[in-house]
């Protein structure tokens, strides 16, 4: 039919013979517009399976939030004064918070 | 997600329909309800039914109305019998135009608008019915309803028993079928503590009932079998896990002189614990805040009672604690309370929260209809309209919280609701707050007890124009009442018919009920 809506079912296609396009000289664009080619692969873990949380969001929430209340804090070191120009190796993100807090 | 319509026209509305999604659940009544209200102009006409004061033909009075029970009963007291109704509709012939035709005279009986289904006795003779107990399973159409013997107010310290609270000798649950009227399983509850008024002390989600019974501290869960038999499952108070009796017990020398604090006492003790001892990192600070924060506040810690459970799932609570003054009472004040969220099967405390807390606060205002959800009961939970699912609620909420005067005593006057209270909001359309507006301190989806008012209540509309849609008179139609005389109005909305209930109740004069219905 050459309509922009290409040969979708419809219960009588004759419905659309009247379509007339609003701009009479515009051709359809023959470009195909780009399309995403992902360069990792795309495809779900062989095994896996999704299923619905059983706890709903708010004892999510609850959870959560008891979760951080009870996981112990990491405490400061016990040399607060570093002993050689202030220098001391790089740990691991964590314990940057805490050096820090020792430092000042 | 488009909110209004941008025309009345049915076949436009079908075909928006399309393109925009409505709340999940409410899909069919968003749709069918907006086009009825504003065509067809509802209107309520509100009939007096027996102008001596309620009266139904045996000239035995109506004591009071149930909820509607999955929209097809509707329960009354008489005395100590329990009759269960059904809703029929008033129907009448005219020869004349009928819209303008007054009513006839047998719109004033009550037998036209409900027909009787049967009448089973309940209570016996010095136990009376508790009103406004009532609980319903909808998956098998079970209620429960509870009798009681008078309370008395002299509570002799039995071994357990918390003092300070009165003693009621026989409180009986019942577990009624509701098609027939066959009372399948009961339950008693002798020299106990059961908050029954609106249902507060028990809890039904799914088939797991919850009673709290606040003189001994004990939190019964009964599981309601297919059967229609009431099984308890659990009992926790002084001890949680089912051999915990029988490990103290077999552990325990002989002659120790103390004794152990009861169960869930020590659950929640160690929660506190380890929640200030993770607070300070630091050794040498560690206990010294405790001292401060933990041991100070020991022996309140301890003082603590349940006051009201609810379930937020199959295994886990959420507990009211508080102190015994302001247990047994429903007042609001504004002391201290905590929440605590309780798993039953790892006898764990999850969280604890005090009343006052900001971060409650925000779980209460982001996730309320969580605390109602029970996914058997679909016809119910899906259709409550609160600031948690309605941006008009959530707009009026902020507004009010805006204006307080001061945060904390306003997270502490919303958490008054909490635990929710089990069924007691009415899913009636007429309350969804994105439909209508109405003053909310004269009328509300909660079933409540409420001043009465000479002037009818409004329901306005949300959508412009912001007309009246309908309003609600309460009161006598006709003559001028006593304003002196103190009247409390409750109703009860069908959760899906345009009916709705109003009962006055005036000190020392008879019930009076009404019937409002759309011509």
């Amino acid at each position: 039919m050459g309509s922009p809506l290409g040969g979708w079912p419809s219960y009588n296609p004759h419905n659309f013979s009247q379509l007339v396009p609003a701009d009479p000289s515009a051709q359809p664009s023959n470009v195909t517009p780009a399309t995403y080619i992902a360069t990792h692969r795309t495809d779900p873990p062989p095994n896996q399976v999704i299923t619905t949380e059983p706890r709903n969001i708010l004892l999510r929430h609850f959870y959560q939030k008891s979760e951080e209340k009870l996981r112990p804090k990491r405490a400061a070191p016990d040399n607060l004064a570093p002993e050689n120009n202030n220098k001391q190796p790089r740990g691991t993100v964590a314990d940057v918070g805490s050096q820090s807090n020792a430092r000042s | 997600m488009v909110r209004f319509f941008r025309s009345g026209n049915l076949a436009s509305r079908v075909f928006d329909r399309q393109l925009f999604s409505s709340r999940p659940g409410a899909a069919v009544r968003f749709l069918v309800l907006p086009l009825s209200l504003p065509l067809l102009l509802v209107r309520f006409l509100s009939c007096l039914v027996g102008s001596c004061g309620g009266c139904v033909e045996n000239g035995q009075s109506v004591a009071g109305f149930l909820p509607w029970s999955g929209g097809s009963t509707a329960l009354v007291w008489r005395g100590l019998d329990l009759v269960v109704y059904r809703p029929i509709w008033l129907t009448y012939s005219c020869n004349e135009e009928c819209d303008s035709h007054a009513l006839p005279p047998k719109a004033k009986k009550f037998d036209s608008f409900f027909k009787q289904l049967y009448s089973i006795p309940l209570a016996s003779s010095n136990e009376y019915i508790c009103k406004d107990f009532f609980l319903y399973m909808e998956c098998h159409q079970f209620g429960l309803f509870a009798t009681s013997t008078a309370q008395s107010n002299d509570s002799t310290a039995t071994e357990g028993a918390i003092h300070g609270v009165p003693s009621i000798e026989k409180i009986t649950f019942y577990l009624v079928r509701l098609e027939d009227g066959v009372i399948l399983d009961e339950k008693a509850f002798c020299n106990d503590f059961i908050n029954l008024a609106h249902s507060i002390g028990a809890y039904l989600y799914e088939d797991l009932l919850c009673i709290v019974s606040l003189r001994y501290q004990i939190i019964h869960i009964l599981q309601i079998r297919d059967s229609g038999n009431l099984v308890e499952v659990r009992r926790i108070g002084a001890f949680c896990q089912e051999d915990d009796e029988l490990f103290l017990h077999s552990h325990v020398q002989t002659g120790y002189g103390g004794s152990f604090l009861p169960g869930i006492k020590q659950r929640l003790l160690s929660y506190i614990f380890r929640k200030t001892w993770n607070e300070v990192p630091d050794q040498t600070l560690r206990v010294q805040h405790l001292k401060k924060k933990f041991y100070f506040h020991f022996q309140d810690y301890v003082d603590l009672i349940i006051w009201k459970v609810q379930f937020l799932d199959r295994r886990h609570l959420f507990i009211k604690f508080g102190s015994v003054d302001g247990g047994v009472s429903r007042s609001t004040d504004q002391n201290l309370a905590f929440f605590a969220v309780y798993n039953m099967e790892t006898t764990d405390i999850v969280s604890l929260y005090q009343n006052s807390s900001e971060e409650l606060y925000s779980l209460f205002e982001q996730f309320y209809d969580h605390f109602h959800a029970n996914p058997q009961d679909s016809s119910r939970g899906k259709f409550i309209s609160s600031h948690s699912n309605d941006v008009h609620a959530l707009d009026q909420l902020r507004t009010i919280k805006n204006k307080a005067s001061s945060s904390s005593q306003f997270v502490k006057k919303m958490m008054v609701s909490l635990p929710y209270t089990c069924q007691s909001q009415s899913p009636s359309p007429y309350f969804d707050l994105s439909l209508f507006r109405y003053d909310e301190k004269l009328i509300s989806a909660i079933d409540r007890h409420r001043h009465c008012t000479e002037h009818p209540i409004k329901f306005i509309s949300v959508r412009p124009p912001n007309v009246v849609k309908f309003k609600i008179k309460p009161g006598l139609d006709s003559g001028a009442s006593d304003s002196r005389a103190k009247r409390i109005s409750s109703f009860l909305f069908h959760p899906s018919f345009p009916l709705a209930l109003s009962i006055q109740q005036t000190y020392m004069q008879p019930t009076v009920i009404n019937i409002h219905f759309r011509r």
